[in-house]
């Protein structure tokens, strides 16, 4: 872990992440199919994981690495168990009405 | 069994009131004998009550100013301390005597009388909750007790009135005396306010002494002793507040015999006397009462003379007693008045449960349908009359003795005591010409005068005994028969001590009364039974007078104008205020406003997932901006 810290600065993890979580938010708002949103999601929650890492590498040793890295462990559980129930829930969606546009799925307003 | 046990007087009907109400249709009878017997066990309890007082009486002489208990109701460190007790002298047990076998006469009667009523349990639990609360009145030693039970003889006064509450007239008439009295009683509460402002105590006779001490500011006093008497004028009918009581007729007639001729309305006379120090110290405070009882007397007696209705001549002939007992109050003679309180007690519920036994046998009250009667209800006849001829002041009848008592306390007021000879023939007439037209002459409605009868047992023996109260209750007023029932010097002297107001019979004064008395009962036998027509033509003659008299003097029509023109418009104004400002514009205003917008903003919600993830990315974002704004 240290080599790493030592060739690459934190900075590159950072813009890294926040590229990715930008893709992700890009993605969300311009992606009209269900199951594309949710790929864009992961994808931001993968730039927050690698966050994570990255702070859990360069801070101080004695007791931040653990707490970082569980974190992203979590992070990926969590993404895991969403996906799930999201991928569940467009499923129904797509049986109800015959699709996974968004745009299409504006029932629920007054 | 002594005076300061006084509070299971009240208590007694109290609790017969509760059993009534609460289980009154399980009990046989619907529990008229527990009634029956909680008031005749008060009654009985007035008498070792009696004997205590006047053996108290003997040992102290005139230091003795009554015997108090009273226990601690409520307190607030520093300064309030209310209590709850009973004050017993000379006029509390006047007033027991009266209140608690006037109430059992009634009851006992009201059992033949309201046979068959549809509340007759109800009758029975109001009557009983009347006596108790009115031996409370009577027995309060401070005047917050007595406030509260001056408040439920209101009470129960409207219940009864409004009896027959299926009759618009009777549920009118309950709703006019209850807001006519509540029109005095607001000054009493507001009296008995300052007066503890300036006390710190509710007790009266602490009152008392402390206004005698000079403790209360004059124009304090002053106020509060005109506040005190426009609550005794509400409750006791003097004018202008005297409209509600010919009203009240509408009650079962046992109800106006018990409440409206021999207890409640003499509540206020109860009051004054009690409080009349108070008055005394007030300069022209006499003056005021005696003013108003001489107006109210005098106004009154007319009124007899033209009304039809049974009921209502018996209930203006109240009017003109009370006035009369307001004479007495004002020209300094109390003891007088407590006499004819006593008296008039007896011989107006008499002339009541006849006028019931009237009505009972007839279902006629008015006295153009009845007539004749003399000889199918010779005991109600008898015992009318023995009513009739004391309320007119007929010699050695009960009413004579007191009506002179207040003619010789008037003796020194030139003007009143004119006044007062006055009125006398004129009450006489009345009283005649209603004896005359209600018993003798031609039945005006044959059919009627025929199935007539004299009234069963229950209702003739409470009548008989009344007539022969009547007969002797007058004589108390003597040194001997006083003596005998234990109060040497009559019941002048027992009522107040040591002041000078002992019975004085002034013969010219009785002769005098007793012609001018004499006089109008001729000339009311002349004029409705020798020739019937002279009353007609007199109507004729003089009629806007007697039309004035047959409106009551327009005072009802001028009440009405009133509360049209100035209560109604008053109301109206707040009516349209309260509809357009409180409710359209205050209540359905903000409810319409917050639905508008509503109805703007759910326009928001598109139900399209694009829209809600750019709101928050731009939540998000502004949320940072922020952040790091404030941050640096």
């Amino acid at each position: 872990m240290e080599a790493v810290a030592q060739q690459i600065p934190l900075e590159h993890f950072l813009v890294l992440s926040a590229i990715l979580f930008s893709l992700g938010v890009y993605g969300v708002l311009t992606r009209r199919n269900a199951v594309l949103i949710l790929m864009s999601v992961e994808l931001m929650l993968n730039a927050a994981s690698i966050n994570m890492v990255a702070f859990a590498a360069y801070a101080a040793p004695e007791r931040a690495v653990v707490i970082g890295i569980v974190f992203a462990v979590f992070i990926i559980t969590v993404a895991a168990a969403e996906v799930g129930l999201a991928l569940a829930i467009i499923l129904r969606v797509f049986r109800n009405r015959g699709t996974a546009n968004v745009d299409e799925v504006d029932q629920l307003k007054w | 069994m002594g005076m300061t046990d006084a509070w299971l007087l009240p208590v007694l009907p109290a609790g017969a009131f509760a059993v009534l109400v609460l289980f009154g249709p399980y009990l046989p009878r619907r529990g008229d004998w527990l009634a029956i017997a909680a008031i005749f066990a008060s009654f009985v309890l007035t008498f070792p009550i009696i004997a205590d007082l006047t053996s108290a009486l003997a040992e102290h002489g005139e230091e003795f100013v009554g015997a108090a208990n009273s226990i601690p109701w409520l307190e607030v460190p520093g300064n309030l301390e209310l209590r709850l007790g009973v004050h017993v002298d000379a006029i509390t047990v006047v007033m027991l005597v009266v209140g608690s076998f006037v109430a059992l006469m009634v009851q006992v009667y009201s059992l033949s009388y309201m046979r068959g009523d549809s509340r007759y349990g109800w009758y029975y639990a109001a009557m009983s909750l009347f006596a108790a609360s009115m031996l409370a009145l009577v027995l309060a030693d401070n005047f917050l007790l007595l406030y509260f039970a001056w408040e439920l003889v209101g009470l129960c006064s409207y219940l009864l009135i409004g009896h027959y509450s299926h009759l618009r007239s009777a549920a009118e008439a309950a709703k006019k005396a209850f807001i006519t009295t509540r029109l005095g009683d607001v000054g009493l509460l507001i009296a008995i306010i300052l007066l503890w402002r300036d006390t710190g105590t509710f007790g009266i006779q602490e009152v008392i002494a402390a206004a005698q001490a000079g403790e209360i500011r004059t124009e304090v006093l002053t106020a509060s002793v005109v506040l005190l008497l426009l609550g005794a004028m509400g409750k006791s009918a003097q004018f202008p507040f005297h409209v509600w009581l010919p009203d009240a007729m509408e009650g079962p007639t046992p109800v106006s015999a018990l409440i409206h001729a021999a207890t409640m309305v003499v509540a206020g006379v109860y009051l004054v006397a009690r409080t009349l120090p108070l008055f005394e110290l007030v300069a022209g405070g006499p003056e005021l009462v005696l003013a108003i009882g001489l107006f109210t007397a005098f106004l009154s007696a007319f009124l007899g003379l033209v009304m039809t209705d049974i009921k209502r001549v018996i209930a203006y002939s109240t009017i003109n007693s009370l006035g009369l007992m307001f004479v007495a109050l004002g020209v300094g003679a109390p003891a007088a008045a407590m006499l004819y309180l006593f008296t008039h007690a007896f011989f107006k519920a008499l002339l009541f449960l006849g006028a019931g036994s009237v009505i009972h046998a007839t279902e006629r009250q008015d006295v153009n349908q009845l007539g004749g009667l003399w000889s199918k209800m010779p005991l109600t006849g008898v015992t009318f009359a023995v009513g009739a001829f004391s309320m007119a002041g007929l010699p050695f009848l009960a009413g004579f003795w007191a009506k002179d008592e207040i003619l010789v306390g008037a003796l020194e007021n030139r003007v009143a005591f004119s006044f007062l000879l006055l009125s006398l023939p004129v009450t006489a007439m009345y009283m005649t010409r209603l004896f005359i037209l209600t018993f003798l002459g031609q039945a005006r409605e044959p059919e009627v005068a025929k199935h007539a009868h004299d009234a069963p047992l229950a209702m003739s023996v409470p009548l008989a005994l009344l007539a022969l109260l009547t007969l002797v209750t007058g004589l108390v007023v003597f040194d001997q028969v006083g003596r005998a029932l234990g109060f040497p010097g009559g019941i002048g002297e027992l009522i107040f001590l040591g002041e000078p107001e002992v019975f004085h019979f002034d013969t010219g004064v009785a002769a005098a009364s007793s012609e001018l008395v004499a006089l109008g009962i001729i000339a009311g036998w002349f004029a409705w039974a020798v020739r019937p027509e002279l009353p007609q033509r007199a109507a004729q003659a003089f009629r806007p007078i007697h039309a004035m008299l047959v409106n009551k003097y327009y005072l009802d029509d001028f009440y009405q104008a009133i509360i049209d023109r100035v209560v109604l418009a008053g109301s109206r104004v707040l009516a349209w205020f309260d509809r357009n400002v409180v409710n359209d514009t205050g209540v359905d205003g903000s409810a319409l406003t917050t639905g508008f917008m509503g109805y703007l903003l759910k326009f928001q919600q598109t139900g399209k997932l694009p829209n809600y993830a750019l709101a928050m990315v731009i939540g998000v974002v502004a949320l940072a901006l922020v952040a790091f704004t404030l941050k640096t």
